[in-house]
């Protein structure tokens, strides 16, 4: 490391060598103290009003009340529905991206090449904001301006049907929500199908694998990890939406879309309790660390041996 | 060749399904643009505009447009947010994105790479910041920003917005650096610099990858709107996807909230096209 103080007369001057530990530090300290201040920041604060109570009305004030919001969130009727429906979106969103995703992927694959230009148009939907998919997805479904009327219309009648009810509306959210995200995890699966080695499709037609048989054999295998990263970046971002949800339902009809997030956002932001709203947040968090690592520990482990 | 051609029956109905699939949600609500409020209105909802026409374009940037029948459109009263939304977020993103790629090519390069004490724990925090969702760290950034004034600036916004793509864009570049060849070893024989070796090689090697880490963090910085929504609206620092909201919420203009929602796509429409040439090249996750 000290060569450059070594005897005379010397080549041309080296670039004095630094050690790998200084090397990431120069590089990475601004970059991780900007990183501490944007998470631990936030997280301390909601921390310290977890344990308040917060009021508005008559001045600010903060009022110390131990673990009382804490004990609240296990007595509260609409946690465990919220977190319910957080739930049944996920896994919903989840299971619905990844199986579009593949198929689009399988279709973008076996396209000609003068039909190409068509994967140009397949990624589109991925472009759009939670916020734009939440707009288009309301005045499809929505009874009035949706398509379940028009095609009704279509057979005569005039009846209204309406995609956006109480009983299925979070399927219905899922269906868009896996609209938006399908298109990345498609292409990074076909990026991936694309290096796996067309003499192994001839080997499966020596085999006499059936068509099924040759996908699950060949074409599954190497897309298992990115399709296992996708099923962790999906959970996260199912878990984390709310603009989505904000513009496409706005939790209704009647409070059957209200995702842990809206009812997050309602607590802190409409009814101004942001110390209770704070306790709640962190159980959120623990259910999306908690999601992760259990996907982890399920499936991403195995994938990782390999 | 029969059994070619219902293949090619297969492969032309699948594709039919998947640009169906692809379309009908924008088709159905980018149709408004071009009708009128009454067209919008009508039951059933129709397939198409019967007279397409452009007065939604002119009046979201505060132009009446007048039909060749004498129609007159009236300029919509949140023009003035439209025009602002539009520059500040094209500022924002531009911004954003120059910031996060300087920033987290070196930052993934050295974690994907080195070896050093705490790698694995820092790792974790960046992952945990990916984690959090946006609906509870606003609350802590909307009293900081209160505080020191920050609400309704572009410069807070920037920065609430590096919060976002920072982790993001690193997670996704740390898988990406990691496949990378090991020339770093190579370089070093021939007497490189480690800065050298990130500038000269290592950058130039992994550059498909780095513009679609850019692209990302443009996308992500552009269809923001949790923060924008409550930093933001209504201050001279709007976005786009917040001035729009307007049409949403308030009082309802599906035609112009139509014609401004296509407006805002075309910049991501753009950048997709551009993406998805380069997702072939970089086999990442």
């Amino acid at each position: 490391m000290a060569d450059t103080a070594r005897s005379a007369p010397s080549p041309p001057p080296r670039t004095a060598e630094i050690s790998t530990l200084s090397f990431a530090l120069i590089i990475s300290v601004p970059v991780l103290i900007f990183l501490l201040v944007v998470v631990a920041y936030p997280l301390a604060y909601a921390f310290y009003l977890s344990f308040h109570e917060i009021r508005f009305f008559g001045g600010y004030s903060a009022t110390w009340n131990g673990l009382a919001n804490y004990s609240k969130v296990f007595s509260d009727q609409s946690f465990w529905s919220s977190l319910g429906r957080t739930l049944r979106f996920t896994v919903e969103t989840v299971i619905l991206t990844l199986a579009v995703g593949l198929g689009l992927a399988l279709i973008l694959k076996h396209l000609p090449a003068k039909w190409r230009w068509l994967r140009a148009l397949i990624i589109l939907p991925w472009a759009v904001s939670p916020y734009g998919a939440g707009i288009f997805f309301t005045y499809l479904g929505r009874g009035q301006t949706g398509i379940g009327t028009a095609v009704a219309g279509w057979f005569g009648s005039d009846h209204t049907v309406n995609l956006i009810s109480a009983r299925f509306v979070v399927e219905y959210l899922a269906v868009g929500a896996a609209w938006n995200m399908a298109p990345l995890v498609a292409f990074f699966l076909l990026a991936n199908m694309l290096t796996t080695p067309a003499r192994l499709y001839d080997l499966a037609k020596i085999d006499q694998m059936s068509r099924l048989e040759t996908f699950w054999h060949v074409t599954l295998p190497p897309l298992r990890f990115t399709l296992f990263v996708f099923s962790c970046i999906t959970t996260v971002l199912a878990m984390k939406t709310f603009d989505y949800i904000f513009t496409a339902t706005q939790g209704g009809p009647g409070g059957a879309s209200a995702v842990l997030t809206y009812t997050l956002y309602k607590i802190s932001f409409v009814n101004l309790d942001l110390g209770y709203g704070a306790a709640m947040s962190f159980f959120l968090l623990a259910v999306i660390l908690g999601a992760t690592g259990l996907l982890y520990l399920l499936w991403g482990r195995k994938e990782e041996r390999q | 060749m029969t059994g070619r051609n219902t293949k090619t029956l297969w492969l032309a109905l699948a594709v039919a399904v998947a640009l169906l699939w692809t379309f009908l949600p924008m088709y159905w609500v980018v149709k408004y643009a071009f009708m009128t409020k009454t067209e919008i209105a009508r039951f059933p909802p129709m397939l198409y505009p019967p007279d397409p026409m452009l007065a939604s374009f002119f009046n979201i940037f505060g132009f009446d447009y007048t039909t060749a029948e004498g129609t007159v459109f009236k300029a919509s009263g949140q023009a003035r947010q439209i025009i602002l939304g539009l520059r500040n977020s094209l500022i924002v993103a531009l911004v954003v994105t120059a910031i996060t790629t300087l920033v987290v090519v070196p930052l993934s390069y050295v974690f994907a790479r080195l070896q050093f004490p705490f790698k694995g724990k820092l790792l974790a925090a960046i992952l945990l910041s990916v984690s959090l969702p946006p609906v509870s760290t606003l609350i802590p950034f909307y009293t900081l920003y209160v505080q020191l004034g920050l609400t309704g600036t572009l410069f807070g916004l920037i920065v609430v917005t590096l919060t976002i793509t920072i982790p993001i864009v690193a997670w996704m570049l740390i898988g990406f650096f990691r496949n990378l060849p090991p020339v770093e070893l190579l370089a070093r024989v021939d007497g490189f610099s480690r800065l050298y070796t990130l500038t000269r090689i290592i950058v130039p090697m992994a550059r498909s990858g780095i513009m679609v880490a850019a692209v990302i963090a443009f996308l992500f910085s552009w269809n923001e709107y949790v923060y924008a929504q409550i930093l933001v609206t209504g201050s001279n620092a709007v976005t786009l996807p917040a001035a729009m909201s307007g049409f949403l919420f308030q009082v309802p203009e599906p035609a112009q909230l139509a014609a401004s929602l296509l407006l805002s796509l075309l910049p991501p429409f753009c950048i997709a096209f551009f993406l998805q040439k380069h997702i072939a090249e970089m086999h990442i996750a």
